[in-house]
């Protein structure tokens, strides 16, 4: 017996009942391991504390700690993904509060303190840390954003960021780039909390991802419990850290076999369904590790780091101040950082590392190397999530990849080089003529009319002749090019608002012909299949896809997946659940990326993102408005875990890049769009609109009663409450989809747009 | 043809004429009713006919699927629309025929009833074929200085024509029936009208395209009766008069012919713009492909100038007057259209040709209706306790109001009591027996008031001195 344990036995008393405890959160009880007996032990010990003689209080002690240290041996000799997610749930986990603590020499604590709050669950807070050269401390200024769920319990809602909470988080983050200071964010959350108040769950985290792909500070994240969309809110970094015993998940494990089980609302998971789907998942850090959707592991105690694990947090800080060096030396000169890099190797090989630097690294950029630092985030996350497959291409489409890439040369030399030209020609005939004055008009007018000839309009076709207004019925509408062969039932449907506005029941012909399903009297959309809006919207014949051969894969070798996704296959005729095209509406021309239900509820996934990617890319390179229908999307493919939620970064670093280089990004939403999407790289567009009868926003009805525990009413996610929140710019109605597509065009694009 | 039967999806009058004509043609017919109606002269005729299997009860007159369930329950091969409800309802003559037991519209093509159904479509077309339509524009308008420059050519043109008072019409081009239409006199005050309709176009609509319009004033209202068959023929059964009309546009009088040189002096050659507006009818229903009855509408002004107003692609109210006057020489007697419209609907061909067809005298139809002229003829509502004229050979009387029991007036529908129809060898003969039919018809009720029933009986008498004249 040593000193300590005679001293204070009472207090190792209660540290052997929080690691049975502990036990017992990983196992799922106390059943395992006769947990139970062990905990009975030390309670009957407790209250006898002082009744029993010193040797048999020594001798029982022992025996327990022996057993114990025997369970939490076989605990960690196999540890099961389901464990280590209860390892990260488990109320002894270290927090945020904890890193601040230990981690960082001062902090103040920003946007409200402990309950007095504006949203609890995110703390943030201005802090330094330092940095030990030789003996000599160095300070380091970093703003501190992350996750709180202890501290507090009561009022932290576990984690669960509020739409408030991460817009404060984006507050801070355009304080730090201010500031010219890094982040470092640090990833303790289950999930954004789903409601949709001001500015709704999904805005607020795709304008925290529009943000964070282009701030021009550091970010360094480190992520203990990664929970999807939540995670993601503050998550886009230059370096992100992984806690070894922390998770990383597309969904937690019970909600994704609720999914997979077919549960109804209310039922019961079993326990077997939910330790499968949190090993399919592949959420571990190893995992992670090796799907490159985080750079490196910060190796824990082997039963995970809990709140007085000192020895953790100074590798903690250690790790956080060389990952944050790494990402500031990566954007200056090669030399310097090769030799840091060679160093970092080294020290890599020893068991026990020393807290100290070789060097000091100021942490602020200069304005080129802020260009290099977002370059190399570009490049790192176009890098990731490439979980999906590319088919052979047949010559034809190897042909036409050819001429492609011949055509970007093109672009490249005409918007590259002419384009400037003719812009700075424009510029200077508005300025000259601007002023306005009789004389000076002759003097541009031959400059315009050689700048017209030039740079040509395009002509307007003539009028119709007398034949054509004869036969050309105004009555057809343009829709009726392609009729739904849900038509085709002679029988008719009772609109669902029928009660309410007194709606005449529809004889379906008429509906989903002349109507294109909207009922003439209320306006309720009936849903279309998504040929319909491919052969109606834009003009006839102009629709050509591209990167077919990209398709869905099962990168995580997801349990039934592979047959789920044949059957996929053989339903659409469709290799992903994204169609990209180019496509014309009136003669502009432009890109459309276009999620659709019939393949995995327009999920999205890695052959999704990829294909996403590259059509925004095209849209950039051949200058032309780029436009996400989104006939419906459930969010992320759920079956190829983080892949599928690094596509949200991804593709949100991708459409801010072709926004900031001058591009129309439209969103319109159909039927129905949650989740994932909506919250990234849909979310993010100036412009997003919602056609009459869709939904849209961050977790359906069923997730957000489970989750909050209250009722959302059934217009909680309708087009007409996300444009009260702000969240979309306008409701289109379907029958005026084209015009009015085209008129956003026009509207939204301006002169200098691409497609001018 | 024989073995069709045909659903009459109607009420009232024109049920009855329908009836009559079937009876003549040896054609099988059901009739459909609401609660209100279950009292109404179709009813009864309908049941002392065939029996009470041929009456059938539905909920409402304007709905398609009671109207097809009943079709297919009595084994309907054909359904007549008359006016109203259903008879311009392209969708519905769509569904008739598109449907899996298609049965015959008894009226045009749906394709033609829709094209034609719009007034600008068919000024559109009618431009196209060099028909003198109302000058304005003939597509809706969605720019403010596009608008302008034509209301301006409008206001120009009108004075250089030399009217006195030029002014035009604002209209929501997707409006229709009075709504959204709006005069302009002064051109200064053209911006401010045509902001307010595209607004109140676009609010109540959801389109903001306008139309402009020279607005017409003192004009006499002509039609032109067609009658084509679904093998290109087309007829005409010459023209009718509707100039008289209540203060909502209701016609009250109409005659035919259209104009009557022999009878009043007109500042122009009257015979000649009938037939100009004759030829100019038939121009566009041969371009369209026209295949039933129809009735082309034309205003003329004073001045003798025709303008194209619409296109009706129905059996109007007033079509027995043209009848009543027009004799084919083939046939006994006067001509009954609605029989003509059946037997053409039904695929068959005419027989006959526009030179067997002649006119004869002059024919006023008078609409009796319960409406208190002097208080902007508002319909009256009440039971009808008497209701009886004098039977003459030269008169015809259609009323669904029965004559040997108390009638009360359903309050859902219009209170259209009878429709007389007067023949006479000239004009003059006509009005005279016009007014002998008045002054000995006698009509009696009560309102739940207990006062005593308000007819427009003397406003017609008035009237009828007005026939066929610019006043």
């Amino acid at each position: 017996m040593d000193q300590k344990r005679l001293l204070d036995s009472g207090k190792y008393i209660t540290e052997l009942a929080q690691r049975i405890n502990y036990l017992a959160d990983i196992k799922g009880g106390l059943e395992w391991g006769s947990l139970q007996e062990l905990l009975d032990r030390v309670q009957n010990l407790r209250s006898k504390l002082f009744d029993l003689k010193e040797d048999e209080l020594f001798v029982e002690l022992e025996q327990i700690e022996r057993r114990l240290d025997y369970l939490e041996d076989r605990v960690v000799q196999d540890l099961s993904p389901i464990e280590i997610v209860n390892i990260v749930r488990s109320p002894q986990r270290f927090t945020l509060q904890d890193i601040l603590e230990n981690c960082y020499d001062s902090y103040t604590e920003l946007g409200g303190e402990g309950e007095c709050n504006i949203d609890p669950a995110v703390v943030v807070a201005r802090a330094t840390i330092t940095r030990r050269v030789k003996n000599r401390l160095y300070y380091h200024q970093v703003m501190v954003i992350g996750h709180e769920k202890g501290y507090g319990e009561e009022f932290r809602n576990g984690g669960c960021a509020k739409p408030w909470g991460n817009e404060k988080a984006l507050r801070y983050m355009k304080v730090a780039e201010i500031e010219g200071i890094p982040i470092h964010s640090y990833i303790f959350t289950p999930g954004a909390y789903p409601i949709e108040d001001y500015p709704g769950a999904a805005q607020q985290i795709a304008r925290n991802l529009f943000r964070m792909s282009r701030l021009k500070v550091p970010i360094v994240a480190f992520i203990s419990e990664g929970g999807s969309g939540g995670a993601e809110a503050i998550g886009l970094a230059d370096i992100r850290l992984m806690a070894s015993r922390g998770y990383y998940s597309v969904i937690s494990p019970e909600g994704a076999a609720a999914i997979e089980g077919r549960i109804k609302e209310g039922g019961k998971v079993p326990r077997e369904l939910v330790e499968h789907c949190a090993a399919q998942l592949k959420m571990t850090a190893e995992d992670n590790l090796k799907l490159k959707t985080i750079d490196r592991i910060i190796e824990e105690p082997p039963l995970g780091a809990r709140r007085g694990d000192y020895q953790f947090f100074r590798r903690l800080r250690y790790e956080m101040v060389r990952a944050t060096d790494e990402v500031v030396l990566q954007t200056k000169s090669f030399r310097t950082f090769r030799s840091y890099a060679l160093k970092r190797q080294s020290q890599e090989k020893e068991e026990d590392f020393s807290d100290e630097f070789d060097i000091h690294i100021k942490w602020s950029l200069t304005d080129s190397e802020k260009k290099r630092l977002l370059e190399l985030r570009s490049k790192k996350y176009r890098a990731m999530g490439k979980g999906y497959k590319e088919l052979r291409q047949t010559l034809q489409s190897r042909l036409s990849e050819a001429v492609e890439s011949l055509k970007q040369n093109y672009y490249d030399i005409r918007y590259g080089l002419l384009r400037q030209h003719s812009r700075q020609v424009q510029k200077l005939i508005e300025e000259v003529s601007s002023e306005g004055s009789v004389f000076l008009k002759t003097v541009t007018e031959p400059v315009r009319v050689a700048y017209d000839f030039v740079f040509p309009k395009p002509k307007s076709e003539n009028g119709l002749n007398q034949q054509d207004i004869l036969r050309r019925s105004i009555f057809m509408q343009e829709w009726e090019q392609y009729i739904s062969p849900l038509a085709n039932e002679d029988k008719t449907v009772s609109c669902p608002n029928a009660e309410k506005y007194g709606c005449k029941d529809l004889w379906v012909p008429d509906l989903y012909g002349e109507f294109s399903g909207v009922c003439p009297s209320c306006g309720h959309h009936f849903p279309l299949e998504y040929q319909w809006y491919l052969q109606n919207l834009f003009d006839p014949g102009s629709v050509r896809e591209f990167n077919k051969h990209i398709v869905s894969a099962n990168p995580l070798k997801f349990q039934g997946f592979d047959e789920k996704l044949k059957k996929a296959i053989e339903r659409t005729g469709r290799g992903s659940a994204i169609i990209t095209f180019d496509a014309s509406v009136f003669d502009i021309k432009i890109v459309v990326a276009m999620l659709y239900s019939d393949f995995r509820s327009g999920t999205v996934g890695s052959a999704e993102g990829e294909k996403f990617i590259r059509a925004c890319d095209r849209a950039r390179t051949t200058r032309r408005p780029f436009l996400a229908y989104i006939h419906t999307t459930g969010g992320i493919r759920i079956h190829e875990g983080t892949l599928g939620v690094i596509q949200m970064p991804r593709c949100t670093l991708v459409v801010r890049e072709y926004i900031d280089s001058g591009g129309l990004y439209i969103v319109v939403y159909d039927n129905n769009s949650y989740a994932g999407p909506v919250a990234s790289f849909l979310g993010c567009s100036p412009y997003q609109v919602g056609i009459r009868s869709s939904r849209i926003g961050f977790a359906g009805p069923r997730v957000i009663r489970e989750t909050t525990g209250a009722d959302v009413p059934p217009d909680y996610h309708s087009a007409k409450n996300a444009l009260k929140r702000g969240h979309i710019q306008g409701i289109w109605d379907r029958r005026e989809f084209r015009k009015n597509l085209f008129e956003a065009l026009m509207t939204m694009g301006g002169p200098h747009l691409y497609y001018k | 043809m024989k073995r069709d039967k045909i659903i009459i999806a109607n009420r009232g009058e024109i049920a009855i004429r329908i009836m009559r004509a079937c009876r003549q043609l040896g054609l099988d017919y059901v009739v459909v009713y609401t609660e209100e109606d279950r009292h109404s002269g179709h009813v009864r005729a309908a049941t002392v006919e065939k029996g009470k299997g041929a009456a059938f009860k539905i909920a409402n007159y304007k709905d398609p699927n009671e109207i097809f369930a009943v079709a297919d329950h009595c084994g309907a091969t054909a359904v007549h629309p008359g006016y109203g409800f259903f008879s311009e309802d392209f969708r519905f003559a769509r569904r008739a025929a598109a449907r899996n037991r298609p049965i015959t519209f008894i009226g045009p093509r749906w394709e033609v009833i829709r094209d034609l159904g719009s007034k600008i479509n068919t000024k559109r077309i009618a431009k196209a074929l060099k028909i003198p339509v109302i000058p304005g524009s003939d597509e809706p308008i969605y720019s403010e200085l596009e608008a302008e420059s034509l209301a301006e050519d409008l206001f120009q043109k009108q004075r250089e024509d030399g009217v006195k008072r030029p002014s035009i019409l604002v209209k929501a081009s997707a409006g229709g029936g009075g709504m959204g239409i709006e005069e302009v006199t002064h051109l200064d005050v053209f911006r401010q009208v045509y902001r307010r309709i595209q607004n109140y176009a676009k609010r109540q609509f959801g389109d903001e395209g306008v139309l402009i319009e020279q607005c017409m004033k003192d004009y006499h209202h002509l039609e032109v009766q067609l009658l084509c068959s679904r093998h290109k023929e087309v007829v005409h059964f010459g023209t009718r008069n509707c100039t008289i009309q209540s203060t909502g546009r209701q016609k009250r009088v109409e005659v035919a012919p259209g104009f009557d040189p022999d009878y009043v002096a007109y500042p122009f050659d009257a015979q000649k713009v009938l037939d100009q507006i004759v030829e100019y009818s038939i121009r566009l229903a041969k371009e369209v492909e026209y295949d039933n009855v129809g009735t082309w509408e034309w205003i003329v002004t004073r001045d003798g100038k025709p303008y194209l107003l619409e296109v009706n692609t129905r059996i109007q109210v007033e079509n027995e007057i043209s009848a009543c006057i027009s004799r084919i020489s083939r046939y006994k007697g006067p001509v009954n259209l609605i029989k003509e419209q059946i037997r053409t609907a039904l695929g068959e061909k005419l027989r006959y040709s526009q030179k067997h067809v002649s006119f004869e005298g002059t024919s006023i139809e008078l609409r009796i209706v319960a409406e208190d002229v002097k208080r902007g003829f508002a319909p009256w509502c009440g039971t009808i306790t008497r209701f009886e004229f004098r039977q003459e050979p030269w008169l015809r009387v259609y009323s669904h109001v029965p004559q040997d029991e108390p009638y009360e007036i359903p309050t859902e529908y219009d209170p259209n009591l009878a429709l007389a129809i007067v023949w006479g060898k000239d004009t003059e003969e006509a009005k005279t027996r016009a007014k002998e039919f008045l002054l000995n018809t006698n009509i009696e009720g009560k309102d739940n008031l207990g006062r005593p029933i308000v007819t427009n009986l003397q406003y017609l008498y008035r009237k009828v001195d007005d026939i066929l004249r610019f006043v």
